[in-house]
């Protein structure tokens, strides 16, 4: 079971100009999360998300605290879907899957054909991304991700770049992965109507990178967004951040997190 | 079940047939070959200076397998198609290899592109019988000449396309490898090479076109063998048929060499980037798209 460890976490970017002062993208982070849940990150843009997400992968370094990413006491094996596919575009759809596997065999071919399968795209492997719609691009991220078998799964806001009724259909494509996987996932997002539909945990980060809320969603999975249950709770929570934010956290609005 | 109906003109080997041949783009390219060659039969019968197609025919013929024409002795074909592909590949492995290491330090460091980027630009705007006129100057009737021609022509092109492949390779694509763990072997296989592999071909291709223009001139100021060498001995010798048989070999060569190989190569190569247009053009190979 995958457990991640963050004790006191700080990422401070240098001055972005002569004479301006140091960026503060993480303010001061302690968080856990153990087990096969789904954990969304929600917060408006500039409070740190992503460079949580890039920390925790080992392409950032912090400025101090300790993060752990551990599964049965070994490092866990990370698996990352980004904004965009990041495919490589001169290498065919099955090949992109291969890349990122320490193997690439029979068995790796099987595995990442069977991915492919499950976000339905059996018929893609030996086209270019370029030959791929944006959709069908972040569909064989997914399942790339997946196909490592991760212990941990960081996604980086990876529909949002996507039209609507794309994104709704990808939701769905990876709501019936992690109900049949049940990683562990950390998923970033600015639009809280998401988070609820996909998450058993929210947690709120606020500007400068501080937890502004952790909030628990106890709903059964998969969730449909039309589902009443699941409306009431975004209601009720969007409800909650529009009483919150403005009083308690300097400079965020309630427009400032995407519904 | 029923009989299908009988439609004249539309089966294999009727009229039909014939006129679909006639108007697709391999007949027009037979065509325009007709064409040219009745132009130029033509041309014969107003200009006296001009030999005929069949007159450089009979010429060619005498220049590969041997004998005299016009008191002249012949049949030295081979010795110097063999003497200009050797200067000339000689020359291009030096100007791909200085061409391919530039361009990897201009795509990848930002000093080396400050210093080599317009450097690479003057000698991209460079023609080619500059350099066979300064080898000349420096080398004198010698086997540098042309080779270094060559190398000098060739390196720009080798250069700006490999750093372009460099460039091309983002720091997403190298920070999504690393979030995986991919190995700095394989990262460098399938990620560094395999981005360069394209625009290798496409460097490379103009490179030999430009280069091979180049072998030309040099080879005529400054050769003792060699084709453009042979083609300046019967330009002086009065003879035109020679001169121009030995122009038509110097064209249908890197022509040819273009359509069959090159072109092939670099759509195979950069088969990701245009995989429908690929597919024509590997069936239609187009002379245009050279510095593509």
């Amino acid at each position: 079971m995958a457990r991640l460890d963050i004790q006191r976490l700080s990422k401070v970017f240098p001055p972005p100009q002569k004479g301006a002062d140091p960026v503060t993208a993480i303010g001061e982070i302690t968080l856990e999360v153990e087990g096969n849940v789904f954990v969304s990150i929600v917060g408006p843009s500039g409070c740190g998300k992503s460079t949580l997400l890039n920390i925790l992968s080992g392409v950032e370094t912090p400025t101090s605290g300790t993060v752990s990413v551990t599964e049965g006491g070994r490092p866990a094996r990370l698996g990352y879907v980004f904004q965009d596919a990041r495919l490589l575009p001169w290498r065919t759809v099955i090949d992109n899957m291969l890349y990122v596997r320490d193997d690439d065999g029979a068995l790796a071919s099987d595995t990442a054909a069977r991915y492919l399968e499950m976000v339905g795209l059996e018929h893609t492997h030996q086209m270019f991304p370029g030959q791929l719609s944006g959709g069908m691009q972040q569909r064989v991220g997914i399942a790339r991700a997946f196909s490592v078998d991760p212990d941990l799964l960081l996604m980086d806001e990876p529909f949002s770049h996507l039209d609507a009724i794309t994104a709704r259909s990808l939701r769905d494509h990876l709501q019936q992965l992690w109900t049949a996987t049940r990683k562990t996932v950390l998923f970033v997002t600015h639009d809280v109507v998401e988070a609820v539909q996909l998450s058993d945990r929210i947690i709120v980060l606020a500007p400068g990178g501080r937890i502004f809320d952790d909030i628990a969603i106890d709903l059964d999975h998969p969730r449909r967004a039309a589902d009443p249950k699941v409306a009431t709770l975004q209601a009720e929570i969007l409800g909650r951040f529009e009483e919150m934010y403005p009083s308690n956290v300097s400079g965020l609005t309630p427009g400032d997190v995407s519904t | 079940m029923t009989a299908a109906p009988l439609v004249l003109g539309k089966g294999p080997g009727t009229p039909g047939r014939v006129r679909r041949i006639l108007t697709s783009s391999q007949g027009a390219q037979v065509t325009a070959i007709v064409v040219f060659i009745g132009a130029w039969q033509l041309l014969t019968l107003v200009a006296t200076r001009v030999p005929g197609p069949v007159e450089v025919t009979q010429f060619l013929y005498t220049e590969i397998t041997g004998g005299s024409h016009g008191g002249i002795v012949t049949g030295q074909f081979a010795e110097h198609f063999a003497v200009t592909l050797r200067h000339f590949s000689i020359g291009l492995f030096i100007g791909f290899t200085a061409g391919l290491l530039a361009g990897v330090l201009v795509g990848s460091f930002v000093i080396a592109r400050a210093l080599l980027n317009d450097t690479v630009l003057v000698l991209l705007a460079m023609p080619a019988f500059v350099w066979a006129f300064l080898t000349t100057m420096w080398f004198g009737i010698d086997w540098r000449a042309p080779v270094l021609t060559v190398a000098f022509a060739a390196f720009p092109f080798v250069a700006v396309n490999v750093a372009q492949g460099v460039r091309s390779i983002t720091p997403e694509l190298k920070n999504m490898s690393s979030a995986f763990g991919v190995s700095r072997w394989k990262q460098f296989k399938h990620l560094t090479v395999a981005a360069v592999t394209g625009y290798i071909f496409a460097g490379l291709r103009f490179a030999i076109i430009v280069g091979w223009n180049g072998i030309l001139l040099s080879e005529w100021f400054s050769g003792q063998s060699g084709v453009g060498f042979r083609t300046r001995y019967w330009f002086d010798a009065n003879r035109y048929r020679g001169f121009v048989g030995w122009v038509i070999v110097f064209i249908v060569f890197i022509v040819v060499l273009d359509r069959m190989v090159l072109n092939r190569l670099q759509a195979r190569a950069f088969r990701w980037r245009d995989p429908v247009e690929v597919k024509a053009e590997l069936s239609n190979p187009d002379f245009d798209q050279v510095g593509a």
